[in-house]
């Protein structure tokens, strides 16, 4: 009888060990996720933060394009407006900020691409470098969307493999979104000198 | 038949020839095996003049300013993006420390026309990508544009050298080394103390068998009287000593030999260690370098030419 009553108690100390040792495992993995996600967004504000000066410069120089102009400032306000909870990003919301932020990468794409027909503005060195800077923060943002995805992937794989996914159904992690890739509207405008 | 033979074997040596097209993985890193050479120049673009000066240059950054730096300068490159290799080359590498991230890879590759200047996660404030592009645009771009390879890469470096140098927060691995070898010198130190204080303690445990007293279970038993005996031949010296309790007057003879030919191993493992801890700041000229696995998060600037 006793020796029943042990061997209970151990499967169940044994049960609770695992399920402690998977539950911060998951509760890890969620935070790095969560902090990638932020990497992701400052990223994409730093692109926002160089958008008016950049949109200035362009001005002084090509000011009746002020339809491109105007499609930029728009597209980075509309896309500046979505916050996401980082702890619980659903598809629809990742989705809805990825559409967003494309819309400002085309704009500005377009207004890169109208900028070469102004020989004085792509001479000039202010121009040049808030181009460079331009590049670069696109750089990061492809960087970062690629660790974010890799923290998700890693994730869920947690999430979705045996045990992990009893507890993780029980304390409710659910599997998360990665960026989808987009036909080429993530991609860093291309400028050619 | 024959023709068409030999204008197949003419461009295949052609390609054979002119095939110096690197991946990240087949790209030579000399540092690696010398921690002196920053510079990869497999296909000799560069002068031997020029990468000498590079290697002083960039040496002087590493000491100073922790700056790793990973310059390759080739014919092409599989893909033809600079950047791309860069970062491929920064993830497979780890350029810069992994606490401060300070690496720089710097990519000129001649006939796809392009080059990059990635800066590590840490060099970001350093050198922003605005001036990473002035650099591109003032110091290399007239030089690459007259094929003055040696020029482009001697003026980059050197402007890159001076944003560096006026970067207070950027201090070597000079301090650091030194840090870690008064550590390490401790670490040793107490090691010794440790080892000596087994040794005393080894004696004592020793002494304090010899004086036990089978007698009056007391530790009272004093060597009084000894003679010693050689052994050349098997290499042993016998220890004859008599021992009386002064408790009881219980006396006893203990027999002990003693190796001739040990005594002398103590020092010598002492003096391997000591030299095995001191060794690692020494000769530090011709031993392999290794990157420290910073990481890139896309900083710099590209161009091309």
């Amino acid at each position: 009888m006793s020796k029943t009553i042990k061997s209970i108690l151990f499967a169940l100390v044994a049960t609770l060990g695992l399920t402690s040792c998977t539950y911060n495992k998951l509760v890890e993995q969620e935070e790095i996720v969560a902090q990638k996600w932020a990497d992701v967004e400052t990223q994409y504000q730093r692109r926002a933060d160089l958008i008016p000066n950049l949109v200035n410069t362009v001005k002084g120089y090509a000011a009746h394009e002020s339809e491109t102009l105007q499609a930029v400032i728009e597209a980075r306000s509309k896309a500046t407006q979505i916050t996401i909870d980082p702890s619980n990003i659903t598809p629809e919301q990742l989705a809805e900020f990825q559409a967003a932020q494309g819309e400002v990468s085309q704009a500005l794409g377009r207004l890169l691409a109208v900028s070469e027909n102004y020989p004085e503005l792509k001479a000039n060195e202010q121009f040049s470098e808030l181009q460079a800077q331009l590049e670069g923060t696109e750089n990061r943002i492809a960087e970062s969307r690629r660790l974010f995805n890799e923290a998700v992937l890693q994730y869920n794989v947690s999430v979705r493999k045996f045990p992990n996914n009893i507890w993780a159904m029980i304390f409710g992690f659910e599997k998360k979104t990665p960026f989808a890739a987009e036909a080429g509207a993530e991609k860093a405008p291309e400028v050619q000198f | 038949m024959k023709r068409t033979l030999s204008i197949l074997l003419t461009i295949l040596v052609a390609v054979a020839v002119s095939a110096a097209t690197y991946t990240v993985d087949n790209l030579p890193v000399p540092y690696l095996q010398d921690k002196t050479q920053y510079v990869s120049n497999p296909d000799n673009i560069l002068s031997s003049e020029t990468v000498d000066s590079l290697n002083l240059w960039l040496g002087q950054m590493e000491t100073d300013h922790g700056v790793q730096t990973l310059l390759a300068v080739v014919e092409s490159i599989e893909g033809g993006d600079t950047y791309d290799f860069c970062m491929a080359l920064g993830r497979k590498y780890g350029v810069g420390s992994k606490e401060k991230s300070t690496g720089l890879i710097i990519l000129l590759s001649t006939e796809d026309r392009a080059y990059t200047i990635l800066t590590g996660r840490g060099l970001e404030g350093t050198l922003p990508d605005a001036i990473c592009k002035r650099i591109e645009n003032h110091q290399m771009l007239p030089a690459l544009r007259e094929g003055n390879w040696d020029e482009a890469m001697l003026n980059a470096v050197r402007a890159i050298t001076k944003y560096v140098d006026g970067d207070p927060s950027l201090v070597g691995d000079a301090d650091f080394e030194d840090e870690d070898d008064t550590a390490a010198l401790w670490v040793f130190l107490l090691m010794l103390a440790c080892g000596v204080g087994l040794i005393v303690f080894a004696v004592w445990l020793d002494q304090r068998k010899k004086s036990y007293c089978p007698s009056c279970h007391q530790y009272k038993m004093k060597k009084i009287s000894g003679y010693v005996t050689k052994n050349r031949i098997l290499g042993i010296r016998s220890h004859h000593d008599t021992y009386r309790c002064t408790n009881c007057d219980f006396t006893k003879e203990i027999h002990w030999d003693e190796d001739l030919h040990s005594g002398g191993t103590g020092a010598a493992a002492g003096g391997a260690l000591g030299g095995s801890f001191f060794g690692r700041g020494g000769g530090s000229s011709s031993f392999g370098g290794s990157f420290g696995g910073g990481s890139f998060g896309g900083g710099g600037a590209s161009g091309r030419f």
